[in-house]
């Protein structure tokens, strides 16, 4: 089985409320990237997404936009995330990884697709491509690669059938209207949504986009499976990256876990 | 020749032969579909286009001449060239065509507050325009250096009571203006309309303004008509994203005798490397919802770009050109800032008309494109917009001080 269905459907069995963790690969550095996965998993991390850096993110806030833009200028690339990931794998073969990025960036590797899973990726999720596509309609044949989907608050009911039946990996529930790091949770409309989202698949529903505090993640546990941190851990990044000492985020990510399983 | 153009296009899912599409977050889906199906309900519908009619004639001042410009013609010894005049147009460019279009769609669909981004500055003041008509709050974003170098078209934006975002990421070019206007979009959907500028971005946008620069296309054929008597032997126009190209261009496109020239901006040349002529020296790429002809690297990052002009500094270009170029239907070439100076100079000082700088690259193929043409035949250039923008970047380009 998939280790990122492995890991969830076992969280879900458990009761156990997952914990999605992103960072920029390559920000600040390559080893930086390999400490923090190691890092993130002994701080109670189920999955991590791996972003890999675009020139031009469109749904990021200011944020991961710079993140993306550090990470370039140290000239990261997909080819070199891959190593990374394989280097992680020597020491953890538990941990998900999901790929997320843009199309472009993919699309410009195609060759390295075949390599994703034997390099020890789980999973993709590409920001601007309709989640009703999957990975084989944009030519990335690789039955071992998950398809993880977005849906949003505007995401038609019609749609979140389509895009769930397309999905494999979980549900990626945008919490609000508007790019990463925002801040203007509803958490009614999140409910409601969730349950329609719900009804359509069985698949785990992740929410995540603007969540900070361990109050906005307990909130979102009572309706999600999990939640996904980005912005703030990238912000915890940047603001540790002149001594590398990353204890805070991981403490940080210790009490997240602990209040999305109160 | 273009017997293998398919006709009708975009298809059901936005593609011109492989390029277009929607690639978007997800966000923005919904709009983007009630946006397409409030344009498809009212497109035919005779009021609709009264109301457009009316706008264009009364507001905007269409139709625009078709001026014979005998100085030009002489000098060049070839074909007779005429010269159809968007830059009378209200606002001074083609660009207001499309603003008037959108936004009644705009009103169509309750929205309240107008996003816009833009290069040169003439399709922010185009919207800036039509929004101050309506009362709409309207944001327009624009790179920091095309604040800069387009500072009084930034001016007449305020003028209009709309407010400039400068966008200071990236590059700070057309580009980066456009990921900040989709970021706004993402996060105000709900009361907010997206009037995107040229033929870029995703489904239905590339067809939604071409149809309604069109009408440009629509009265050239009349007027040749009128003034000669056949359809034009060739049709010039600058390509930023495509949209005043694509608006002359498209009503001929099934009448093969017309040959249809493109011209991009091919700033220091294109083996530089520093020029934005992605038709001619990029790969089919996605960016900003649409896959095209980019400029980008090995990675799929995309490249910066440098050009003279602020409205043609763009790595990307509208889909349906891609299409065209690849099915032969228009050709597109590549002219250095240089040749586009020097095609200004000649515009005015032999027509005594100043181009915009990104209309004055359509000329500057002139020497090469008449070269192989005699004087029964007629060519016909897009003056798409006039150059009042530019005095300022011009002098300080050739070192003369204003002050
Ligand atoms: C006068 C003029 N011509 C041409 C363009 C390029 O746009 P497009 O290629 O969409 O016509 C601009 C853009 O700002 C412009 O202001």
């Amino acid at each position: 089985m998939n280790r990122l269905t492995k890991v969830l459907s076992q969280n879900k069995e458990n009761n156990i409320k997952s914990l999605v963790a992103y960072l920029v690969a390559g920000d600040p550095c390559e080893e930086s990237t390999l400490e923090l996965l190691n890092g993130f998993a002994l701080s109670g991390v189920d999955v991590i997404e791996v972003g890999v850096p675009f020139s031009d993110p469109i749904a990021e806030g200011p944020i991961i936009q710079s993140a993306h833009d550090r990470s370039l200028k140290n000239g990261t690339n997909l080819k070199k995330i891959l190593k990374i990931i394989k280097s992680f794998r020597k020491s953890n073969s538990h941990t998900p990884i999901v790929l997320m990025g843009y199309i472009n960036g993919f699309l410009a590797n195609q060759s390295e697709f075949s390599n994703f899973s034997q390099h020890g990726v789980d999973g993709v999720l590409i920001v601007d491509v309709p989640g009703e596509y999957s990975l084989s309609d944009i030519g990335f044949q690789n039955d071992s690669i998950l398809s993880v989907s977005l849906i949003s608050p505007t995401t038609s009911k019609e749609r979140v059938s389509d895009i769930c039946n397309a999905s494999s990996g979980f549900i990626y529930y945008i919490t609000l209207r508007g790019v990463t790091g925002a801040n203007k949770i509803n958490v009614n409309e999140i409910h409601e949504n969730l349950l329609t989202i719900k009804q359509s698949t069985d698949l785990p529903v992740l929410a995540g986009f603007g969540i900070k505090t361990k109050e906005d993640a307990t909130e979102i546990s009572k309706l999600a499976d999990g939640v996904i941190i980005g912005s703030q851990v990238v912000e915890m990044i940047k603001n540790s990256a002149s001594n590398k000492d990353f204890k805070k985020i991981y403490n940080y990510l210790k009490e997240i876990k602990h209040s999305i399983n109160l | 020749m273009s017997s293998n153009y398919e006709k009708n296009l975009p298809n059901q899912e936005g593609y011109f032969g492989e390029y277009g599409g929607k690639y978007v977050p997800e966000t923005l889906m919904l709009a983007l579909s009630e946006l397409e199906s409030t344009y498809l309900s009212v497109k035919g519908d005779l009021d609709f286009q009264k109301e457009i009619d009316k706008d264009l004639s009364s507001f905007v001042g269409r139709p625009s001449p078709l001026y014979f410009a005998e100085r030009l013609t002489k000098k060049y010894q070839g074909p007779k060239i005429w010269l159809k005049r968007e830059d009378l147009n209200h606002t001074g460019a083609h660009k207001i065509n499309n603003t008037v279009g959108q936004i009644i769609l705009a009103k169509m669909m309750g929205k309240s507050r107008i996003i816009a981004e833009t290069g040169a500055g003439q399709h922010g003041v185009a919207t800036a325009t039509v929004a101050a008509r309506l009362g709409l709050d309207c944001h327009i974003y624009m790179g920091a250096e095309d604040v800069q170098r387009q500072s009084l078209n930034v001016y007449r934006i305020k003028l209009l009571g709309a407010k400039v975002h400068p966008v200071d990421s990236g590059t700070s070019t057309l580009k980066d203006a456009l990921n900040e206007a989709i970021r706004d979009w993402v996060t105000n959907v709900d009361d907010t309309y997206y009037i995107i500028g040229s033929v870029t971005g995703p489904h239905p946008y590339p067809m939604i303004v071409r149809d309604f620069n069109a009408i440009v296309g629509r009265e050239l054929i009349e007027q040749a008509n009128n003034n000669f008597g056949k359809n034009p032997d060739a049709i010039i126009a600058c390509v930023g994203g495509g949209s005043n190209a694509i608006g002359i261009f498209h009503p001929f496109i099934d009448k093969d005798e017309v040959e249809l020239i493109g011209v991009e901006a091919g700033g220091e040349g294109i083996k530089s490397g520093k020029h934005a002529a992605p038709l001619n020296d990029g790969k089919p790429g996605i960016l900003h919802g649409a896959k095209s002809y980019l400029m980008q690297d090995a990675d799929g990052q995309v490249m910066s770009t440098s050009s003279i002009s602020a409205g043609l500094d763009y790595p990307g270009v509208g889909p349906e050109h891609s299409y065209l170029k690849d099915v032969g239907r228009a050709k597109y070439l590549a002219v250095t800032d240089q040749e586009v100076m020097k095609a200004f100079h000649e515009l005015s000082e032999l027509e005594g008309i100043i181009p915009a700088l990104e209309t004055a690259h359509a000329f500057a193929v002139l020497p090469e494109v008449c070269s192989k043409m005699d004087s029964s035949q007629n060519i016909v250039l897009n003056v798409s917009g006039r150059g009042d923008k530019d005095i300022s970047s011009v002098a300080s380009i050739e070192g003369i001080n204003l002050e």
